[in-house]
């Protein structure tokens, strides 16, 4: 069954379908290589709030991120940071900047913005859609903050209410006051992000919108509304929202998963990764490397129960980290790394991986690959393991991505560099 | 029934600043207390109950939710046995919707002693347990989950109840009798006249002090009764029995399953509600709060699952808690007669020369109506009066019918209003009409509060969708400020970690960083301004100004 290879040869196997997975296709794919990427599941993308967060604690707050990352990865040896430079964090933004086409992303890694959360909170992100921009609260005037009353994912009067008071804490207060919109529901009183999503492309609920909208907000007031402002139309939504209203409007992400912004940025990214002619195989997952006397000539993948290798000259592997599944810690608390194999750098069996108290530091949570300075895992000697297997994104150890804000940052930067990496040696 | 026509009774908000008088005084809201708490009301006592935390928080709300036939005490403890088939037959009369009728099954594993099936039978034969033996291919049949080389399988009426339902059911029926129940009420002091007690003073949510004047008290503080009665310048000896549990993700038997031998740890496996419980240990602790659960317990636990079901290790658990059991251990010459009872009630005149203070304690969760109605007959003894117990014929509060709860009861429930209202916990169907009317009912309700009340989180994203959800309507209905919500909700993060973090992994892992990306990453509640102090020494931004 394992036998001989039943598919094409790829030059590049991706493992992962998530950011740094489609950054890494995307790149390779335009350069004209053949890849195959193959995603277990759609990937973290999708329950993204889509900003590109690239350092937003350190642990105190982080005004620039491009400033303050050298002395960030001095001081976390570590971290994924340590062996990205701010230029290829830079130059892997810019890229990302002119391959989303359908709508734009502002922002770079000179400065934070503070956008709010759902709970009121100004979040620090360097990069961020431009339908989100107009919250950053640095510059913002007066808000007022707008729910719907058929969607339980956006709770306008908390997050209004502790926006003012983190602001105020930030020694820059905005005034927020929460709106609550009262929307024929069409007998539905139950709205997922993406079923609101799928009504803000109806012009007809647009100008209700707009119009409940005209009559709550007040002469100077920005409008901060849940990130459920169309789908594909995203740009074309806000657009006309801003101009039915008279005021600017910013989309605030949403906490519960799916996140609308997130689908928005991996469709984005699936479209220019079928325009160059890359495949994309789901539900399918790698279970081991396929080895020629030693040298890793392919992935063996488990597909509609059969494996079958699939040969490869480069395999990049972005299958995530804990919550992603690319990293399994198993019941002795052994953590392992689930497609290849790979060491993994992290408490064994028996230390603590979580400690009692949940804002502690917990050794677990940095678990995961140790790479070289081209992003290839290494082992306990920090000799790659493969020379042609390249890491990107969470699977990666080193990180605290929530508490750090720098999830993003990592994957969109690593999966960069690891195209640059196989382009260089594919001449 | 989801909820019935009692949905509308309310917990007493608090705090009067004249003294409280009553009849009758319960120190202690588990199921023992709101026992007595129900029963002394419905005999036309005036009645108090004041607890320290929320009902049902200590060890009622902390055990399997096995509603016992007896069968494990069979051979061990036949007076036990008597008294749990005995009031096995009370609760499914008294309390139908908050049993699930999963009949139990005592089965002999290969690890099993196989000559106890005999013994078991003759004890359940002689204590009034009702068993059959069944063929293990029917046993398998049954629960095709099971190790396969069980070689005897026997039938007993093992149930499943919902304590936090049971206890809320007598509250609110008690309440309707006029009593008054006071949760987040936690004793500081017990007054004395000499020797007589006469009552205690309490302090509230709020910091405020209440003074209950009463002319018995009776503490049902179960574990923690020797404190209570230190308190009053008596002595109780309490034991305090530490046992843990383990819930799964699902159901992974149908049935109560027991191992057929002597009671010993991990040999039970309770399907409750959408969960499956493993227990229990037996761990002798010297302080009653403490139920702090040791890797070593944890990999116990699931080794002892996989001699009951295997591949038990591999599934995937929810959450791990302690309890501790309120052994009452007493040397005093005048009880030795009563040592193999399973509970006691004490008068502290005869005991320690201090009037108007009974002590009930020991027993088990099975058998709390039966302590609840010894306690009150004492009470009127006290009081010089004679008055019958009605609690083993009169329904709690939605169990009137008598149709036991099934676990398909809430989905039946939502699927004919499906379209008419908000689901707010997509695991446990909560709908928000519900959610609120129970915010509406309590004064300052904790997410963690919620969380037992209606089951709030109880499913396996552990309150990952539901909790920010929950925090924004808590600050709306009950007009909270965002500081307060947001404690709430920081409270419950922190609850929830304690209750999972020691036994993080496999998909429960991926879960619990799905949420912690939900809340850390995407809402970044780890800088609510409330927790701007402790991390402003470290901000820049902060130092400034």
């Amino acid at each position: 069954m394992t036998g001989q290879p039943r598919t094409a040869a790829a030059d590049v196997v991706v493992l992962g379908g998530g950011m740094a997975g489609l950054v890494a296709a995307v790149r390779l794919a335009e350069a004209g290589l053949r890849v195959v990427t193959v995603a277990k599941g759609h990937g973290s993308l999708r329950l993204s709030p889509a900003t590109i967060d690239i350092l937003g604690y350190g642990p105190g707050r982080v005004d620039s991120p491009a400033q303050a990352l050298p002395g960030f990865a001095e001081a976390h040896p570590g971290h994924p940071y340590a062996v990205v430079s701010p230029a290829a964090v830079a130059m892997s933004v810019q890229w990302l900047k002119e391959h989303v086409d359908t709508y734009s992303y502002v922002g770079d890694p000179s400065a934070n913005m503070l956008l709010p959360t759902a709970i009121g909170v100004p979040r620090p992100s360097a990069v961020a859609p431009e339908t989100m921009a107009g919250g950053d609260v640095r510059t913002a005037g007066p808000m007022a903050i707008a729910g719907l009353g058929v969607f339980k994912d956006f709770h306008p009067a908390l997050a209004a209410e502790n926006l003012q008071a983190a602001t105020a804490a930030y020694g820059r207060p905005v005034q927020a006051r929460p709106v609550l919109l009262d929307l024929p529901s069409a007998g539905q009183p139950d709205f997922g992000a993406v079923g609101l999503a799928r009504r803000f492309e109806d012009a007809a609920f647009r100008s209700q919108v707009a119009a409940e909208l005209r009559a709550a907000v007040h002469g100077e007031e920005t409008i901060g509304m849940p990130a459920v402002l169309g789908m594909d139309q995203a740009r074309s939504a806000w657009t006309e929202l801003q101009q039915a209203t008279g005021r600017p409007v910013f989309e605030i992400p949403t906490a519960v998963p799916p996140s609308v912004p997130g689908m928005r940025l991996a469709s984005a990214l699936h479209a220019r990764l079928r325009r160059a002619g890359g495949r994309f195989v789901l539900g399918a997952e790698a279970v081991g490397p396929q080895l020629s006397n030693g040298t890793l000539t392919g992935v063996r993948i488990s597909s509609a129960a059969r494996v079958a290798p699939r040969m490869c000259r480069w395999v990049v592997l972005a299958t995530g980290g804990l919550a992603s599944g690319g990293i399994e810690v198993e019941v002795s608390g052994a953590a392992s790394e689930r497609a290849l194999g790979l060491p993994v750098h992290g408490p064994g069996p028996g230390d603590a991986g979580f400690l009692p108290g949940y804002w502690d530091d917990h050794p677990m949570e940095t678990a995961g690959l140790r790479v070289d300075s081209r992003l290839r895992p290494v082992g306990p000697g920090g000799e790659p393991v493969y020379p042609n297997v390249y890491a990107a994104g969470a699977v990666i150890g080193g990180a605290r991505p929530w508490r750090e804000k720098s999830g993003d940052g990592i994957s969109l930067s690593t999966g960069y560099l690891a195209a640059d990496a196989i382009l260089e040696e594919a001449g | 029934m989801e909820e019935g026509r009692h949905a509308n009774i309310r917990l007493d908000a608090v705090a009067a600043t004249a003294p409280i008088e009553c009849e009758v005084l319960v120190i202690g809201g588990g199921s023992t207390g709101v026992g007595v708490a129900r029963d002394a009301a419905m005999r036309g006592l005036s009645t108090v109950l004041v607890e320290r935390g929320d009902l049902a928080t200590g060890t009622t709300g902390r055990f399997h939710g096995l509603l016992h036939s007896g069968g494990r005490y069979a051979v061990k403890d036949p007076q036990a046995a008597r008294e749990c088939i005995a009031e096995n037959i009370v609760l499914r009369r008294i309390a139908a919707d908050c049993i699930e009728d999963t009949g139990g099954l005592f089965v002999t594993t290969p690890i099993d002693d196989p000559g106890y099936a005999d013994r078991f039978v003759a004890g359940c034969t002689d204590t009034g347990v009702p068993v059959e033996e069944i063929g293990v291919a029917e046993a398998l049949r049954r629960e095709p989950r099971l190790n396969r080389r069980i070689t005897r399988a026997l039938v007993v009426p093992d149930a499943t109840i919902d304590a936090w339902k049971t206890v809320w059911t007598c509250a609110r029926s008690a309440a309707e009798y006029g009593a008054r129940i006071l949760p987040y009420h936690e004793v500081t002091a017990v007054t004395r006249a000499g020797d007589q007690v006469t009552g205690v003073v309490a302090r509230n949510q709020g910091g405020e002090t209440v003074e209950i004047r009463a002319q018995v008290t009776v503490n049902a503080s179960g574990a923690w009764a020797g404190l209570l009665a230190a308190m009053a310048g008596c002595r109780v000896q309490i034991s305090p029995g530490k046992g843990i549990m383990l819930a799964t993700n699902h159901r992974l038997v149908q049935t109560v399953v027991n191992r057929c031998d002597m009671p010993a740890d991990g040999d039970i496996l309770v399907p409750v509600r959408t969960v499956s419980v493993i227990g229990t240990t037996d761990t002798l602790v010297s302080d009653p709060d403490d139920w702090a659960v040791t890797r070593a317990e944890i990999d116990q636990m699931l080794q002892a699952g996989e001699n009951l079901v295997p591949g038990f290790a591999g599934s995937r658990v929810l959450r791990l808690w302690g309890g501790v059991r309120p052994l009452f251990q007493d040397h005093a010459p005048q009880e030795s007669r009563d040592v193999t009872r399973a509970h006691a009630v004490l008068d502290h005149r005869a005991r320690d020369g201090v009037a108007g203070l009974l002590t009930i304690t020991g027993g088990k969760f099975c058998t709390f109506r039966l302590m609840a109605q010894d306690a009150v007959d004492a009470v009127c003894a006290v009081l010089g009066t004679t008055r019958p117990c009605r609690t083993a014929d009169e329904p709690l509060p939605d169990s009137e019918d008598r149709h036991y709860y099934v676990l398909g009861s809430r989905l039946a429930g939502r699927e004919r209003t499906l379209l008419d209202e908000q689901v707010i916990c997509e695991c446990e169907l909560v709908r928000r009409g519900r959610l609120t009317d129970e915010m509406a009912r309590r004064p300052a309700p904790s997410l963690d509060d919620l969380r037992r009340a209606v089951r709030l989180g109880m499913g396996p994203c552990q309150g990952g969708f539901c909790m920010y959800r929950a925090a924004g309507i808590l600050h709306q209905t009950k007009h909270l400020s965002a500081a307060e919500a947001d404690r709430a909700l920081l409270a419950f993060l922190e609850e929830r970690w304690k209750g999972y973090y020691p036994l993080l992994h496999g998909d429960q892992l991926r879960q619990a960083w799905l949420d912690d990306w939900i809340f850390q990453g995407v809402l970044d509640a780890g800088h609510l301004p409330l927790r701007a102090p402790a991390r402003r020494p470290d901000t820049e931004t902060a130092q400034s100004t």
